[in-house]
Protein backbone atom coordinates (compact mmCIF):
# COMPACT_ATOMS: atom_id res chain seq x y z
CA UNK A 1 0.00 0.00 0.00
CA UNK A 2 2.84 1.91 1.23
CA UNK A 3 6.54 1.75 0.19
CA UNK A 4 9.22 3.95 0.75
CA UNK A 5 12.25 3.35 -0.15
CA UNK A 6 15.21 5.81 1.13
CA UNK A 7 13.24 8.80 1.30
CA UNK A 8 15.96 11.78 2.02
CA UNK A 9 15.28 15.37 3.49
CA UNK A 10 17.38 17.42 5.18
CA UNK A 11 16.63 20.45 7.56
CA UNK A 12 19.93 21.76 8.59
CA UNK A 13 21.33 19.70 10.59
CA UNK A 14 18.39 17.68 10.87
CA UNK A 15 18.79 14.29 7.92
CA UNK A 16 15.81 12.27 7.56
CA UNK A 17 17.23 8.62 6.10
CA UNK A 18 13.65 6.34 6.10
CA UNK A 19 13.04 3.40 4.24
CA UNK A 20 9.78 1.56 5.34
CA UNK A 21 6.34 -0.22 4.15
CA UNK A 22 2.48 -0.31 4.72
CA UNK A 23 1.15 -3.72 3.55
CA UNK A 24 -2.41 -4.67 2.95
CA UNK A 25 -4.56 -5.50 5.67
CA UNK A 26 -1.95 -4.40 8.33
CA UNK A 27 -1.51 -1.56 10.96
CA UNK A 28 2.08 -0.26 11.20
CA UNK A 29 3.18 1.85 13.52
CA UNK A 30 5.72 4.15 13.65
CA UNK A 31 7.76 5.35 16.72
CA UNK A 32 9.86 7.52 17.93
CA UNK A 33 11.14 10.50 20.44
CA UNK A 34 9.69 14.34 19.00
CA UNK A 35 11.78 15.25 16.21
CA UNK A 36 13.00 11.90 15.58
CA UNK A 37 11.41 12.60 11.92
CA UNK A 38 7.67 10.86 11.96
CA UNK A 39 5.75 14.00 10.95
CA UNK A 40 8.52 14.96 8.12
CA UNK A 41 7.59 11.21 6.61
CA UNK A 42 4.62 11.85 7.00
CA UNK A 43 4.31 14.80 5.36
CA UNK A 44 6.84 13.68 2.42
CA UNK A 45 3.68 10.87 2.08
CA UNK A 46 1.27 12.97 1.69
CA UNK A 47 3.43 15.47 -0.68
CA UNK A 48 3.22 18.21 1.55
CA UNK A 49 7.11 18.68 1.36
CA UNK A 50 9.35 17.81 -1.43
CA UNK A 51 12.06 15.05 -0.88
CA UNK A 52 15.84 15.42 -1.63
CA UNK A 53 15.97 11.90 -2.80
CA UNK A 54 14.32 8.61 -2.76
CA UNK A 55 10.91 7.16 -3.67
CA UNK A 56 7.61 7.28 -2.29
CA UNK A 57 5.19 4.67 -4.01
CA UNK A 58 1.61 4.43 -2.59
CA UNK A 59 -1.59 2.65 -3.17
CA UNK A 60 0.59 1.69 -6.80
CA UNK A 61 1.33 4.88 -7.48
CA UNK A 62 4.49 7.14 -8.18
CA UNK A 63 3.96 9.43 -4.86
CA UNK A 64 5.05 12.60 -7.39
CA UNK A 65 2.05 11.49 -9.49
CA UNK A 66 -0.06 10.91 -6.63
CA UNK A 67 -2.90 13.23 -7.30
CA UNK A 68 -5.43 14.96 -5.77
CA UNK A 69 -8.01 12.43 -7.20
CA UNK A 70 -5.67 9.81 -5.64
CA UNK A 71 -6.27 11.51 -2.42
CA UNK A 72 -10.24 10.20 -2.48
CA UNK A 73 -8.54 7.08 -1.16
CA UNK A 74 -6.56 8.12 2.13
CA UNK A 75 -7.84 9.14 5.39
CA UNK A 76 -5.40 11.54 6.85
CA UNK A 77 -4.89 12.96 10.67
CA UNK A 78 -2.18 15.13 11.06
CA UNK A 79 -0.87 16.30 14.80
CA UNK A 80 -0.96 19.88 14.96
CA UNK A 81 -2.93 20.58 11.71
CA UNK A 82 -6.90 19.96 10.92
CA UNK A 83 -9.83 22.44 9.59
CA UNK A 84 -9.99 26.38 10.76
CA UNK A 85 -10.62 26.18 14.06
CA UNK A 86 -13.46 28.91 13.12
CA UNK A 87 -15.35 26.26 11.30
CA UNK A 88 -18.11 24.28 12.96
CA UNK A 89 -19.14 20.42 12.25
CA UNK A 90 -21.99 21.74 10.16
CA UNK A 91 -19.94 23.44 8.53
CA UNK A 92 -17.27 20.84 7.75
CA UNK A 93 -20.42 18.16 6.62
CA UNK A 94 -20.93 19.90 3.02
CA UNK A 95 -17.07 20.48 3.11
CA UNK A 96 -16.76 16.70 3.09
CA UNK A 97 -19.88 15.84 1.06
CA UNK A 98 -18.15 17.90 -1.99
CA UNK A 99 -14.50 16.70 -1.76
CA UNK A 100 -15.38 13.27 -0.82
CA UNK A 101 -17.32 11.18 -3.46
CA UNK A 102 -17.68 8.44 -1.44
CA UNK A 103 -18.55 10.11 2.24
CA UNK A 104 -20.50 8.62 4.72
CA UNK A 105 -22.35 11.41 5.86
CA UNK A 106 -24.54 9.16 8.07
CA UNK A 107 -22.13 7.29 9.53
CA UNK A 108 -19.94 10.53 10.13
CA UNK A 109 -23.10 12.57 11.94
CA UNK A 110 -23.80 8.71 14.08
CA UNK A 111 -20.48 8.67 15.06
CA UNK A 112 -20.21 12.89 16.66
CA UNK A 113 -23.37 11.59 18.36
CA UNK A 114 -21.87 8.97 19.68
CA UNK A 115 -18.66 11.03 20.85
CA UNK A 116 -20.97 13.81 21.74
CA UNK A 117 -19.44 16.62 19.66
CA UNK A 118 -21.24 19.61 19.84
CA UNK A 119 -22.23 20.14 15.98
CA UNK A 120 -22.32 24.36 15.88
CA UNK A 121 -19.87 24.92 18.21
CA UNK A 122 -16.62 26.30 16.60
CA UNK A 123 -14.03 23.65 16.38
CA UNK A 124 -11.50 26.17 18.28
CA UNK A 125 -13.83 26.02 21.45
CA UNK A 126 -13.21 22.28 21.32
CA UNK A 127 -11.15 20.20 24.41
CA UNK A 128 -7.99 18.79 22.96
CA UNK A 129 -9.75 15.56 23.07
CA UNK A 130 -12.87 16.35 20.68
CA UNK A 131 -10.30 17.76 18.62
CA UNK A 132 -8.55 15.06 18.20
CA UNK A 133 -11.81 12.66 18.00
CA UNK A 134 -13.57 14.80 15.27
CA UNK A 135 -9.95 14.52 13.12
CA UNK A 136 -9.91 10.98 13.57
CA UNK A 137 -13.54 10.81 12.36
CA UNK A 138 -13.16 12.78 9.14
CA UNK A 139 -10.26 10.47 8.19
CA UNK A 140 -12.82 7.15 8.85
CA UNK A 141 -15.92 8.76 7.29
CA UNK A 142 -15.50 8.58 3.54
CA UNK A 143 -14.23 4.69 2.81
CA UNK A 144 -10.54 5.15 2.83
CA UNK A 145 -8.44 2.65 1.43
CA UNK A 146 -5.28 3.59 3.67
CA UNK A 147 -5.11 5.86 7.06
CA UNK A 148 -2.27 7.70 7.50
CA UNK A 149 -2.27 8.77 11.40
CA UNK A 150 -0.23 11.03 12.74
CA UNK A 151 -0.57 11.21 16.76
CA UNK A 152 -4.13 10.79 16.51
CA UNK A 153 -5.11 9.81 20.47
CA UNK A 154 -2.64 12.60 21.39
CA UNK A 155 -4.26 14.40 24.18
CA UNK A 156 -7.45 11.76 24.69
CA UNK A 157 -8.44 10.08 28.14
CA UNK A 158 -7.85 6.49 28.29
CA UNK A 159 -11.70 5.37 27.49
CA UNK A 160 -11.93 8.08 24.53
CA UNK A 161 -8.56 6.59 23.72
CA UNK A 162 -10.12 3.03 23.65
CA UNK A 163 -13.37 4.01 21.33
CA UNK A 164 -11.16 5.43 18.97
CA UNK A 165 -8.81 2.46 18.28
CA UNK A 166 -11.65 0.52 18.59
CA UNK A 167 -13.01 2.50 15.24
CA UNK A 168 -9.92 1.67 13.41
CA UNK A 169 -10.31 -1.90 14.23
CA UNK A 170 -13.30 -1.67 12.77
CA UNK A 171 -12.41 0.48 9.61
CA UNK A 172 -9.92 -2.37 9.47
CA UNK A 173 -12.51 -5.63 9.64
CA UNK A 174 -14.44 -3.76 7.40
CA UNK A 175 -12.23 -4.21 4.59
CA UNK A 176 -9.36 -6.25 4.12
CA UNK A 177 -8.15 -4.68 1.69
CA UNK A 178 -6.99 -1.45 3.82
CA UNK A 179 -4.30 -0.56 5.65
CA UNK A 180 -3.15 2.16 8.70
CA UNK A 181 0.31 3.88 9.54
CA UNK A 182 -0.09 5.46 13.03
CA UNK A 183 2.51 7.52 14.57
CA UNK A 184 2.26 7.64 18.55
CA UNK A 185 3.61 7.77 21.77
CA UNK A 186 1.70 6.21 23.82
CA UNK A 187 2.79 2.92 23.28
CA UNK A 188 -0.12 1.23 24.72
CA UNK A 189 -1.73 2.42 21.58
CA UNK A 190 0.41 0.50 19.51
CA UNK A 191 0.89 -2.61 21.38
CA UNK A 192 -2.97 -3.49 21.32
CA UNK A 193 -3.12 -2.29 17.85
CA UNK A 194 -0.22 -2.63 15.05
CA UNK A 195 0.56 -6.07 13.44
CA UNK A 196 4.32 -4.39 12.86
CA UNK A 197 5.95 -1.21 14.66
CA UNK A 198 9.23 0.66 12.74
CA UNK A 199 11.58 2.43 15.41
CA UNK A 200 12.47 5.79 14.10
CA UNK A 201 15.73 7.82 15.62
CA UNK A 202 17.23 11.42 14.04
CA UNK A 203 16.16 10.70 10.82
CA UNK A 204 16.84 6.77 10.42
CA UNK A 205 14.36 3.69 11.08
CA UNK A 206 16.32 1.40 13.55
CA UNK A 207 14.54 -1.14 14.22
CA UNK A 208 11.37 -2.70 12.25
CA UNK A 209 9.62 -5.88 13.85
CA UNK A 210 5.96 -7.64 14.39
CA UNK A 211 4.41 -6.25 17.18
CA UNK A 212 4.08 -10.40 18.59
CA UNK A 213 7.70 -10.77 18.26
CA UNK A 214 8.56 -7.61 19.93
CA UNK A 215 6.52 -8.62 22.70
CA UNK A 216 7.71 -12.30 23.07
CA UNK A 217 10.96 -12.54 21.87
CA UNK A 218 12.20 -9.18 23.23
CA UNK A 219 13.40 -8.36 26.43
CA UNK A 220 15.34 -6.55 28.61
CA UNK A 221 18.11 -8.51 30.76
CA UNK A 222 19.42 -6.78 34.27
CA UNK A 223 23.00 -8.27 34.82
CA UNK A 224 25.80 -7.69 37.02
CA UNK A 225 29.06 -6.90 35.95
CA UNK A 226 30.52 -10.69 36.59
CA UNK A 227 27.17 -11.93 34.94
CA UNK A 228 28.10 -8.89 32.08
CA UNK A 229 31.49 -9.89 31.77
CA UNK A 230 30.55 -13.75 30.85
CA UNK A 231 27.31 -13.45 29.18
CA UNK A 232 26.90 -14.77 25.50
CA UNK A 233 26.43 -11.53 23.85
CA UNK A 234 25.56 -12.52 19.69
CA UNK A 235 22.00 -11.61 20.57
CA UNK A 236 22.69 -8.59 22.64
CA UNK A 237 21.35 -5.68 20.89
CA UNK A 238 22.15 -2.46 23.03
CA UNK A 239 23.32 -2.47 26.31
CA UNK A 240 23.42 0.60 28.79
CA UNK A 241 25.31 0.70 31.86
CA UNK A 242 23.43 1.25 34.96
CA UNK A 243 24.25 1.72 39.00
CA UNK A 244 23.97 -2.06 39.37
CA UNK A 245 25.76 -2.86 36.39
CA UNK A 246 24.39 -3.34 32.97
CA UNK A 247 20.76 -3.22 30.97
CA UNK A 248 20.76 -5.18 28.12
CA UNK A 249 18.52 -5.83 25.26
CA UNK A 250 17.79 -9.15 23.72
CA UNK A 251 15.59 -10.13 20.37
CA UNK A 252 16.56 -13.82 22.02
CA UNK A 253 14.35 -14.05 25.43
CA UNK A 254 13.88 -17.47 25.43
CA UNK A 255 17.76 -18.41 24.91
CA UNK A 256 18.96 -15.87 28.31
CA UNK A 257 15.74 -17.55 30.38
CA UNK A 258 16.82 -20.51 29.39
CA UNK A 259 20.73 -20.30 29.43
CA UNK A 260 21.26 -17.77 32.57
CA UNK A 261 18.46 -18.55 35.25
CA UNK A 262 20.02 -16.58 37.20
CA UNK A 263 19.67 -13.24 35.46
CA UNK A 264 16.86 -11.25 35.85
CA UNK A 265 15.05 -10.89 32.70
CA UNK A 266 12.33 -7.96 31.82
CA UNK A 267 9.33 -8.64 29.86
CA UNK A 268 10.15 -6.13 26.51
CA UNK A 269 7.71 -3.18 26.02
CA UNK A 270 8.00 -0.97 23.25
CA UNK A 271 8.80 1.64 25.58
CA UNK A 272 11.49 -0.73 27.05
CA UNK A 273 12.88 -1.16 23.95
CA UNK A 274 12.26 2.14 22.48
CA UNK A 275 14.64 3.21 25.51
CA UNK A 276 17.03 0.95 25.03
CA UNK A 277 17.00 1.14 21.42
CA UNK A 278 18.06 5.09 21.32
CA UNK A 279 20.09 5.33 25.07
CA UNK A 280 21.91 1.68 24.83
CA UNK A 281 24.91 1.08 23.08
CA UNK A 282 25.44 -1.26 19.85
CA UNK A 283 27.92 -4.34 21.09
CA UNK B 1 -12.97 23.28 -5.48
CA UNK B 2 -16.45 23.45 -4.63
CA UNK B 3 -15.38 22.01 -0.81
CA UNK B 4 -13.09 24.69 -1.13
CA UNK B 5 -15.87 27.43 -1.75
CA UNK B 6 -18.55 26.09 0.59
CA UNK B 7 -15.52 26.00 2.94
CA UNK B 8 -14.57 29.75 2.26
CA UNK B 9 -18.43 30.84 2.14
CA UNK B 10 -19.12 29.21 5.70
CA UNK B 11 -15.93 31.07 6.90
CA UNK B 12 -17.56 34.37 5.85
CA UNK B 13 -20.87 33.35 7.31
CA UNK B 14 -19.18 33.10 10.54
CA UNK B 15 -17.99 36.53 10.45
CA UNK B 16 -21.80 37.65 9.80
CA UNK B 17 -21.75 40.65 12.22
CA UNK B 18 -18.30 42.19 10.66
CA UNK B 19 -20.59 42.25 7.17
CA UNK B 20 -23.33 43.79 8.26
CA UNK B 21 -21.41 46.53 10.27
CA UNK B 22 -19.35 46.99 6.87
CA UNK B 23 -22.48 47.37 5.02
CA UNK B 24 -23.90 49.90 7.38
CA UNK B 25 -21.19 51.58 7.18
CA UNK B 26 -21.26 51.66 3.05
CA UNK B 27 -24.85 53.12 3.41
CA UNK B 28 -23.99 55.31 5.77
CA UNK B 29 -21.34 56.92 3.79
CA UNK B 30 -23.23 57.18 0.59
CA UNK B 31 -25.54 59.71 2.46
CA UNK B 32 -23.10 61.68 3.58
CA UNK B 33 -20.11 61.88 0.75
CA UNK B 34 -21.13 62.81 -3.18
CA UNK B 35 -18.41 60.91 -4.13
CA UNK B 36 -19.89 58.06 -5.25
CA UNK B 37 -16.47 56.00 -6.85
CA UNK B 38 -15.34 56.44 -3.05
CA UNK B 39 -17.83 53.83 -2.15
CA UNK B 40 -17.72 51.68 -4.66
CA UNK B 41 -14.07 51.24 -4.25
CA UNK B 42 -14.33 50.80 -0.50
CA UNK B 43 -16.60 47.90 -0.82
CA UNK B 44 -14.74 46.30 -3.63
CA UNK B 45 -11.51 46.56 -1.19
CA UNK B 46 -13.63 45.48 1.47
CA UNK B 47 -14.62 42.45 -0.72
CA UNK B 48 -11.27 41.54 -1.77
CA UNK B 49 -10.01 41.47 1.91
CA UNK B 50 -12.02 38.99 2.64
CA UNK B 51 -10.11 36.57 0.40
CA UNK B 52 -7.20 37.86 2.14
CA UNK B 53 -8.89 36.68 5.67
CA UNK B 54 -9.38 33.46 4.49
CA UNK B 55 -5.97 32.83 3.22
CA UNK B 56 -4.98 33.78 7.00
CA UNK B 57 -8.20 31.31 8.14
CA UNK B 58 -6.46 28.50 6.33
CA UNK B 59 -2.47 29.56 7.15
CA UNK B 60 -3.51 29.87 11.21
CA UNK B 61 -2.57 26.25 13.23
CA UNK B 62 -0.77 25.15 10.28
CA UNK B 63 -4.38 24.38 8.49
CA UNK B 64 -2.86 24.57 4.89
CA UNK B 65 -1.10 21.57 5.48
CA UNK B 66 -4.35 19.19 6.58
CA UNK B 67 -6.04 21.22 3.44
CA UNK B 68 -3.37 19.73 0.88
CA UNK B 69 -3.98 16.49 2.62
CA UNK B 70 -7.19 16.59 1.22
CA UNK B 71 -8.25 15.80 -2.17
CA UNK B 72 -7.17 19.23 -3.33
CA UNK B 73 -4.60 20.08 -5.80
CA UNK B 74 -2.81 23.35 -4.57
CA UNK B 75 -4.17 24.51 -8.47
CA UNK B 76 -7.58 23.74 -7.21
CA UNK B 77 -6.73 25.39 -4.31
CA UNK B 78 -5.44 29.25 -6.20
CA UNK B 79 -8.43 28.83 -8.78
CA UNK B 80 -10.61 28.70 -5.81
CA UNK B 81 -9.43 31.69 -4.26
CA UNK B 82 -9.43 33.46 -7.49
CA UNK B 83 -13.40 32.59 -8.07
CA UNK B 84 -13.84 33.43 -3.78
CA UNK B 85 -11.86 36.88 -4.48
CA UNK B 86 -13.69 37.32 -7.87
CA UNK B 87 -16.91 36.55 -6.26
CA UNK B 88 -16.65 38.82 -3.05
CA UNK B 89 -14.57 41.80 -4.92
CA UNK B 90 -17.81 42.25 -7.76
CA UNK B 91 -19.88 41.39 -4.90
CA UNK B 92 -18.65 44.63 -2.83
CA UNK B 93 -18.50 46.21 -5.91
CA UNK B 94 -22.10 45.50 -7.61
CA UNK B 95 -23.37 46.22 -3.73
CA UNK B 96 -21.30 49.98 -3.66
CA UNK B 97 -22.45 50.60 -6.93
CA UNK B 98 -26.39 49.60 -5.97
CA UNK B 99 -25.71 51.64 -2.48
CA UNK B 100 -24.61 54.74 -3.95
CA UNK B 101 -27.24 55.24 -7.41
CA UNK B 102 -29.43 54.39 -5.47
CA UNK B 103 -28.81 56.86 -2.54
CA UNK B 104 -27.55 59.16 -5.23
CA UNK B 105 -30.42 59.15 -7.23
CA UNK B 106 -33.06 59.81 -4.64
CA UNK B 107 -30.84 62.14 -2.39
CA UNK B 108 -28.80 64.35 -5.29
CA UNK B 109 -30.91 63.85 -8.34
CA UNK B 110 -27.86 61.56 -10.04
CA UNK B 111 -28.44 59.82 -13.48
CA UNK B 112 -29.17 56.26 -12.87
CA UNK B 113 -26.85 55.52 -16.24
CA UNK B 114 -24.25 58.37 -15.20
CA UNK B 115 -23.93 56.10 -12.21
CA UNK B 116 -23.60 52.75 -13.84
CA UNK B 117 -20.97 54.14 -16.34
CA UNK B 118 -18.82 55.53 -13.43
CA UNK B 119 -19.55 52.15 -11.30
CA UNK B 120 -18.56 50.36 -14.76
CA UNK B 121 -15.30 52.43 -15.25
CA UNK B 122 -14.21 51.39 -11.63
CA UNK B 123 -14.55 47.85 -12.16
CA UNK B 124 -11.11 47.33 -13.89
CA UNK B 125 -10.06 48.94 -10.52
CA UNK B 126 -11.92 46.33 -8.56
CA UNK B 127 -10.45 43.66 -10.87
CA UNK B 128 -6.72 45.36 -10.69
CA UNK B 129 -7.04 44.83 -6.94
CA UNK B 130 -6.88 41.32 -6.87
CA UNK B 131 -4.02 40.81 -9.45
CA UNK B 132 -2.15 42.76 -7.10
CA UNK B 133 -3.16 41.18 -3.38
CA UNK B 134 -3.81 37.62 -4.46
CA UNK B 135 -0.38 35.97 -4.85
CA UNK B 136 1.08 38.99 -2.17
CA UNK B 137 -0.72 37.47 -0.32
CA UNK B 138 -0.15 33.61 -1.04
CA UNK B 139 3.41 34.64 -0.83
CA UNK B 140 4.12 36.78 1.85
CA UNK B 141 2.72 36.08 5.55
CA UNK B 142 -0.51 38.58 6.26
CA UNK B 143 2.02 41.26 7.63
CA UNK B 144 4.75 41.30 5.21
CA UNK B 145 2.28 41.08 2.52
CA UNK B 146 0.84 44.40 3.56
CA UNK B 147 3.98 45.93 3.51
CA UNK B 148 5.12 44.76 -0.04
CA UNK B 149 1.28 45.95 -1.12
CA UNK B 150 2.07 49.24 0.09
CA UNK B 151 5.99 49.10 -1.80
CA UNK B 152 4.34 47.94 -4.71
CA UNK B 153 1.56 50.70 -5.16
CA UNK B 154 4.82 53.36 -3.88
CA UNK B 155 6.70 52.06 -6.94
CA UNK B 156 3.83 52.15 -9.35
CA UNK B 157 3.45 55.54 -8.18
CA UNK B 158 6.93 56.54 -7.96
CA UNK B 159 7.54 55.17 -11.47
CA UNK B 160 4.11 57.51 -12.85
CA UNK B 161 5.82 60.09 -11.37
CA UNK B 162 9.02 59.93 -12.75
CA UNK B 163 7.82 59.28 -16.29
CA UNK B 164 6.11 62.16 -15.91
CA UNK B 165 9.19 64.40 -15.24
CA UNK B 166 11.50 62.65 -17.62
CA UNK B 167 8.99 63.16 -20.33
CA UNK B 168 8.52 67.32 -19.38
CA UNK B 169 12.41 67.60 -18.99
CA UNK B 170 12.31 65.80 -23.19
CA UNK B 171 9.56 67.86 -23.41
CA UNK B 172 7.21 65.61 -24.25
CA UNK B 173 3.72 66.84 -23.47
CA UNK B 174 1.77 64.04 -22.37
CA UNK B 175 -1.27 65.79 -22.71
CA UNK B 176 -1.00 66.38 -26.57
CA UNK B 177 0.34 62.92 -27.04
CA UNK B 178 -3.04 61.80 -25.16
CA UNK B 179 -5.33 63.43 -27.64
CA UNK B 180 -3.67 61.72 -30.43
CA UNK B 181 -4.49 58.49 -29.10
CA UNK B 182 -7.47 57.29 -31.62
CA UNK B 183 -10.71 58.31 -29.55
CA UNK B 184 -12.58 55.58 -28.57
CA UNK B 185 -16.35 55.49 -27.06
CA UNK B 186 -16.49 55.73 -23.65
CA UNK B 187 -17.97 52.00 -23.97
CA UNK B 188 -15.12 50.80 -25.48
CA UNK B 189 -12.96 52.47 -23.27
CA UNK B 190 -14.40 50.04 -20.16
CA UNK B 191 -14.37 46.96 -22.52
CA UNK B 192 -10.33 47.14 -23.22
CA UNK B 193 -9.84 48.35 -19.79
CA UNK B 194 -11.55 45.23 -18.65
CA UNK B 195 -9.75 42.82 -21.19
CA UNK B 196 -6.82 44.27 -20.09
CA UNK B 197 -7.63 43.40 -16.06
CA UNK B 198 -8.26 40.07 -17.35
CA UNK B 199 -5.62 38.96 -18.82
CA UNK B 200 -3.47 40.30 -16.01
CA UNK B 201 -5.88 38.56 -13.47
CA UNK B 202 -4.86 34.91 -15.87
CA UNK B 203 -1.04 36.38 -15.49
CA UNK B 204 -2.00 36.71 -11.29
CA UNK B 205 -3.90 33.20 -11.59
CA UNK B 206 -0.63 31.59 -13.34
CA UNK B 207 2.41 33.29 -10.86
CA UNK B 208 -0.07 32.47 -7.79
CA UNK B 209 -0.16 28.61 -9.07
CA UNK B 210 3.30 28.33 -9.44
CA UNK B 211 3.92 30.01 -5.82
CA UNK B 212 1.71 27.32 -4.19
CA UNK B 213 3.24 24.83 -6.11
CA UNK B 214 6.82 25.82 -4.42
CA UNK B 215 5.42 25.65 -0.94
CA UNK B 216 6.01 23.36 1.61
CA UNK B 217 3.73 22.64 4.36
Amino acid sequence: MLKIENLHKSYGSFQLDCSMEVLQGRVTGLVGQNGAGKSTTFKAVLGLIRPDGGRIELLGKDGSRFGAKDKQKLGVVLSNAGFSGYLTIKDIVPVMDSLYARFDRAFFLEQVRRFGLPDSQKIKEFSTGMKAKLKVLTAISHRAQLLILDEPTAGLDVVARDELLELLRAFMEQDEDRGILISSHISGDLETLCDDIYMIHAGKIILHEDTDVLLDDYAVLKVDEEQYRTIDKRYILRSRKESFGYSCLTNQKRFYSENYPKVAILKGSIDEVIMMMIRGEAL
Amino acid sequence: MKGLLIKDLRLMKNMGNSLAIILLVAVGMSFYSSDMSFIVVYMAIIGTSFTSSTISYDEFDNGNAFLFSLPVSRKDYVLEKYLFAILMCGGGWLLGSVISIAVGTARSGLDPMEGMMTALVLLPVAVCLNVLLVPLRLKFEAEKSRIAQIVIMGGIFLVVIAGTKIAERLGIDLEALGERVPVMSAGMGIVVALGVCIALLLLSCHISIRIMERKEF
